[in-house]
């Protein structure tokens, strides 16, 4: 056992467990964050990720080791944001969401995304949607979502 | 009033957005367990013996043992096993649960499990047929004898994944005596239909909820059922609640998968250069159980000659058995094989004959009036030459194909021409579903629509609340549409085979023109509506005559690419649709449909790549098998033109598999086109581009 | 359960591994993949871990006259978007994996991973990296080529940790990476190249790289071929293209695997050679 201290969401974060679990796990069943899900357990459709100090990460791969002392932002915080309800327009504006099991994955990589850049090309959108798989959409449509919040949510990132 | 095609706002859109909508895993209960399959690890053998450990106190196996009722998987053909007894038919084939409350401790369990096997000779050939159909319209026999230029080609299609991000689960538990079990399934009714076969109980004793569904795709059909009555089992046996939930390799190695197929099309060609008659044999690869294939199959075989018409026809075909993981239901269920086969084949008969394939394919495109493969009639009205002018025009086709016929370009351009028959194939939704559906008025004036569809993200609860709402005029917040509960629904058939917004949505507007008349403020009122075949259709299932389907959907697709010459790697520029669906219900809806459907049946012919080497699954995680980026989804422009089916809600047909079935076509001419090569075989790998381009120099 | 360690200094992280037979984790993107057991169980380890990546000490990038030189657990992202990380390893990280997994993905984890199909060590046998590999009593410098002796096999002692990944600076003018991976991103490479070359005023070949993966158990890097060919003039280095080609043609030995095949990997690598050669 080794102590663990973060933030997640704003608030203080101190827990006592075998620091080797995914973070994952920590947030699903300790901290009843259910909003990160898991798709594959790799790495590679991004259902799982969370902010970690306001960069995308995958949750599933994430020993819960490295979020010491760092900043965590689920989903769940993110929703209580400005710029989450830029997004949120902008993916029901755009039609973005169907099944809806990647879509707080792809809120996170475009918070990500707009974070380090905020008028983004097309292209960058693309690649900074490349660790997040939708089966559903063919993800023109939430590409185009991140380009309208982009453009509506001017000044907030 | 309003046009029901202007977009609203999706009915679950923000609840999924913020992460509060829950899928089954996030399900949690009291004094619940986990359980874990364990399952075979040969392709054919026997089971000789299964040493056991001993096992802690609240620790259990379930096997065949436990099965109350009858041992196998209630779908259409009944050879698919609950659980293996004596032999096992495919690698992963599952053999019995371990179930308890801590993971590690099932874990530990398995390992120290032992089976002992005796080997058998299994097959993987397309030798061992398991069901065969054949048909003919017109009188193809002499059709052949008389026009002795014969033209043969072979196409071969690989395995798709359905690859849903929310792998497959359910949380099962009593209530009383009665099991309840929720999941993530398109089906309701399969799923208890077949839990009471195996538990060999009343109808009344089982209850199915489907959770809130993270993809699905066909993959989520019948292959719930094999779990469901699994759990059912484990739930009778150890009486508390079981959560099963898939990992991803396990999920992608065991689960159903779009068929293997190889396609022999043969055709006689008469003086006029035109197809006299059409001859196709149509081999699918069922794996180890024939679960739903002789549906898959018959879907492939009415789809032969697409959207031509030829008037002399034989066609044959089979599901073998081989000793793979079974094959079952994915998005166009046949129909993107054959669709496949018969594009490459108009376009190999034209390059065989040394004439322009557009004007041969337009010679052969089927009018309204025409009789179909089976010999029905398309009855509507078909906007083929409309829509494929306005396909050509905005994606500058014609043009393209001059500049990119130069042999050094290695740019190319595909279109492909497709339909989609709408609702079950044949006598199915008659005979078979027969769908019922029932809206409910409460005092408080809230309408509930109650109906086994569900919406796995396709959006079936926004566009049928819509139906409601305009036929009612009503608001959508006065309507509610819950998940599917069979305690509270009727039957009102699976959610697949683009029937949920043409048929269930016609009985949704039908029964909302009832509840309108019999509405009474402040009453609760009750209506039910249940399907009639329309009486023109006529369907002979013996002989595979008359109407196959009540309507169809139609569409074209045009895609560009560009091969690298170092890498032969395909880079997809473009993706240009033109689609009849009737009448939209929902723009943006109808639009995600397309785009999705685009981007699946795009990577179906050239990026998804799953093989099995004697018998096990080679690409059995995310990272192995490919499905498209953002970054390798191309933009897409799509048009939709108005065709309204008068038995369609507002004139709607299916949408749902119509915009995957012209996507491999599409893109495998236009990589032909690149190449100047034939392709006979999807998909059109790096590695196989290579292959043809070596073959010899153009 | 195991104890596993998170040090708050690189010197405590050499104490515990001197000590004890721990398994260091850098980012931990191919380990907790390759140990992952059953979702919500810890990932299966045989030994402790002693976890790296939080050492602030270790995530740097600085420069002198000749060397670049990279902190252990600098992350791929900080590297992608960094001044002074050379282009050819930029271009090669920008296709590696996706963001997130970049923000937790080091070059030391690559490294010691000695993935025959990693990416970012066509960078680091082209550019001649070095590393430093510390214990509590010592430190070595090793070249990267000398360090990985085989897939997933490296030289690296029980009681070492990787502290630093040093690059010389070397001008290049001609930079060609090409990834071939089954998608266009995020995905493992069938194989990649890297050519780089410094072409002079006098249109002479000053230097020359050709840096293959996933064509044999290592990277494929010929120094002696290399220097065939520095110090000729473009027009005497195109009539070297034949014997260059012959040369790669028998060191490469690719495998068929789930990915892709041997015939495939020797063509499109033999290919893209050819491209480079000719484009010079």
């Amino acid at each position: 056992m080794t102590t663990v201290k973060f933030t997640l969401n704003g608030k203080k974060v101190t827990l006592e467990t075998d620091i080797s679990r995914r973070f994952l796990d920590v947030l699903r069943n300790d901290l009843n964050q259910t909003g990160p899900k898991e798709g594959c357990g790799e790495g590679e459709c991004g259902a799982c990720a969370v902010l970690l100090d306001g960069h995308s990460v995958n949750s599933c791969l994430l020993p819960l080791a490295y979020v010491h002392n760092k900043e965590v932002m689920t989903i769940e915080g993110y929703a209580e944001t400005e710029r989450y309800k830029v997004l949120e327009e902008a993916f029901i504006h755009e039609g973005s969401v169907q099944c809806g099991i990647c879509i707080p994955g792809m809120m996170i990589a475009a918070e990500s995304l707009l974070n380090q850049n905020p008028n983004p090309s097309e292209t960058s959108i693309r690649h900074s949607l490349s660790g997040n798989l939708c089966r559903c959409t063919g993800y023109n449509m939430i590409v185009k979502a991140i380009q309208r919040a982009a453009q509506r949510g001017k000044g907030l990132w | 009033m309003k046009d029901i095609s202007k977009s609203v706002e999706k009915i679950d859109a923000k609840e999924k957005i913020s992460g509060r909508m829950k899928y089954v895993s996030d399900y949690k209960m009291d004094d619940m367990l986990y359980a874990k399959t364990v399952r075979s690890t040969q392709c054919h053998a026997k089971i000789k013996a299964i040493h056991l450990p001993e096992l802690p106190k609240g620790y259990y196996t379930v096997d065949y043992r436990d099965i109350p009722g009858e041992n196998f998987v209630k779908m259409i053909f009944e050879d698919w096993p609950v659980f293996a007894e004596e032999t096992v038919n495919y690698i992963g084939e599952p053999i019995l649960l371990v179930v308890g409350k801590d993971k590690a401790v099932i874990q530990s369990i398995i390992r120290d499990i032992t089976i002992d096997y005796e080997p058998l000779k299994p097959t993987f050939e397309y030798t061992k047929s398991e069901v065969h159909y054949h048909y003919t319209k017109g009188n193809p026999k002499p059709i052949f004898d008389k026009h002795n230029q014969h033209i043969e080609y072979t196409y071969k299609t690989g395995y798709q994944e359905q690859a849903y991000i929310e792998p497959q689960g359910f949380i099962a538990y009593l209530e009383g005596e009665r099991i309840v079990l929720e999941g993530s399934i398109q089906a309701p009714y399969y799923v208890k239909n077949a839990v009471v076969n195996t538990m060999a109980c009343e109808a009344d004793a089982i209850r199915v909820i489907q959770t809130t569904v993270g993809g699905a795709f066909g993959g989520k059909e019948e292959f719930p059922s094999v779990m469901g009555c699994q759990l059912a089992v484990a739930v009778h046996k150890i009486k508390q609640p079981i959560k099963l939930i898939y990992e991803r390799e396990e999920d992608m190695e065991v689960t159903t998968k779009r068929h293997p197929s190889k396609i022999v099309m043969t055709a006689a060609i008469d003086s006029n250069q035109k197809i006299a008659g059409l001859h196709a044999r149509v081999a699918l690869d069922g794996g180890a159980y024939v679960g739903l294939s002789s549906v898959v199959l018959s879907r492939a075989m009415i789809a032969a000659t697409n959207a031509y018409t030829i008037d002399h026809l034989d066609i044959e075909g089979d599901v073998y058995r081989t000793h793979t993981v079974p094959n079952g239901a994915f998005r166009g269920f046949g129909a993107p094989q054959m669709i496949f086969a018969i594009e490459m084949f108009m376009h190999h008969i034209a390059h065989t004959l040394k004439i322009d394939p557009f004007a041969f394919r337009m010679n052969h495109l089927a009018k309204q009036g025409d009789l179909t493969s089976t010999s029905g009639t398309f009855r509507d009205p078909i906007l083929m030459p409309e829509m494929i002018k306005k396909a050509c025009d905005i994606s500058n086709y014609h043009e393209k194909v001059k500049t990119y016929s130069d042999p050094k370009v290695r740019k190319g351009i595909g279109m492909s021409w497709f339909f989609h028959g709408c609702g079950f194939t044949g006598s199915g939704e008659a005979k078979h579903i027969n769908a019922k559906v029932k809206l409910k008025k409460d005092d408080q004036d809230v309408v509930h629509l109650l109906i086994a569809a569900v919406d796995m993200g396709q959006g079936a609860k926004t566009t049928l609340m819509k139906v409601a709402s305009h036929v009612l005029e009503i608001p959508l917040s006065q309507i509610r549409y819950a998940n599917p509960d069979t305690d509270e629904v009727p039957d009102s058939g699976p959610t697949v085979a683009s029937r949920t917004a043409m048929i269930v949505g016609g009985l949704v507007a039908r029964a909302s023109k009832q509840l309108k008349a019999k509405w009474a403020k402040g009453k609760e009122v009750v209506v039910y509506e249940q399907y009639q075949q329309p009486d023109y259709v006529k369907w002979d299932e013996e002989t595979f005559t008359g109407d196959a389907y009540p309507a169809y959907s139609w569409g074209v697709n045009i895609v560009e690419v560009e091969v690298d010459k170092a890498t032969y790697e395909v880079d997809v520029k473009k993706c240009w649709s033109v689609y009849d669906i009737g009448k939209s219900l929902d723009d943006l809806v109808v639009l995600g449909q397309a785009d999705g459907g685009a981007a699946q049946g795009i990577a179906y012919g050239y990026l998804e790549v799953m093989n099995h080497k004697d018998g096990k699954i080679q690409q059995k995680n995310m990272t192995d098998y490919i499905i498209p980026t953002a970054v390798d989804m191309a933009q897409t422009e799509t048009h939709f033109i108005e065709n309204p089916f008068a038995l369609g809600p507002y004139g709607a047909k299916g949408a749902g598999e119509l915009t995957l079935v012209g996507g491999a076509p599409a893109v495998a001419l236009a990589i032909e086109m690149a190449i100047n090569k034939h392709i006979t075989k999807i998909p059109v790998t790096p590695e196989f581009i290579m292959e043809l381009m070596q073959n010899d120099d153009r | 359960m195991v104890k596993h360690y998170l040090p708050s200094s690189f010197q405590e992280a050499l104490e515990i591994k001197h000590q004890e037979d721990v398994m260091l984790i850098a980012g931990g993107t191919d380990l907790m993949v390759q140990h992952r057991t059953w979702s919500e169980l810890p990932p299966q380890f045989d030994k402790p871990l002693l976890f790296l990546f939080n050492l602030a000490e270790l995530k740097y990038i600085k420069k002198d006259a000749n060397t670049l030189y990279i902190g252990s657990m600098t992350d791929l992202e900080t590297l992608l978007y960094h001044n002074d990380t050379p282009p050819c390893l930029k271009d090669i990280i920008a296709l590696m994996a996706s963001p997130a997994i970049r923000y937790v993905c080091t070059l030391a984890g690559n490294i010691v991973n000695a993935s025959p199909a990693a990416d970012s060590l066509l960078a680091l046998y082209a550019l001649d990296a070095k590393l430093v590999l510390t214990s509590l009593k010592e430190e070595r410098i090793v070249s990267i080529e000398s360090f990985i002796t085989g897939p997933r096999q490296t030289i690296i002692k029980s009681n070492e940790i990787i502290k630093e990944i040093q690059l010389p600076h070397q001008p290049f003018n001609r930079v060609h990476f090409k990834k071939i991976g089954g998608r266009k991103s995020d995905a493992i490479s069938k194989l990649a190249f890297l050519g780089l070359a410094n072409v002079n005023q006098d249109h002479q070949i000053d230097t020359f790289r050709i840096v293959l993966n996933a064509v044999a158990p290592t990277l494929i890097r010929l120094h002696e071929t290399e220097r065939t060919v520095e110090g000729l003039s473009l027009e005497a280095f195109k009539h070297q293209k034949d014997a260059l080609l012959e040369a790669y043609n028998t060191a490469i030995k690719p495998i068929d695997d789930q990915r892709s095949n041997r015939t495939y990997r020797r063509q499109a690598a033999l290919n893209l050679i050819r491209q480079f050669i000719e484009t010079l």
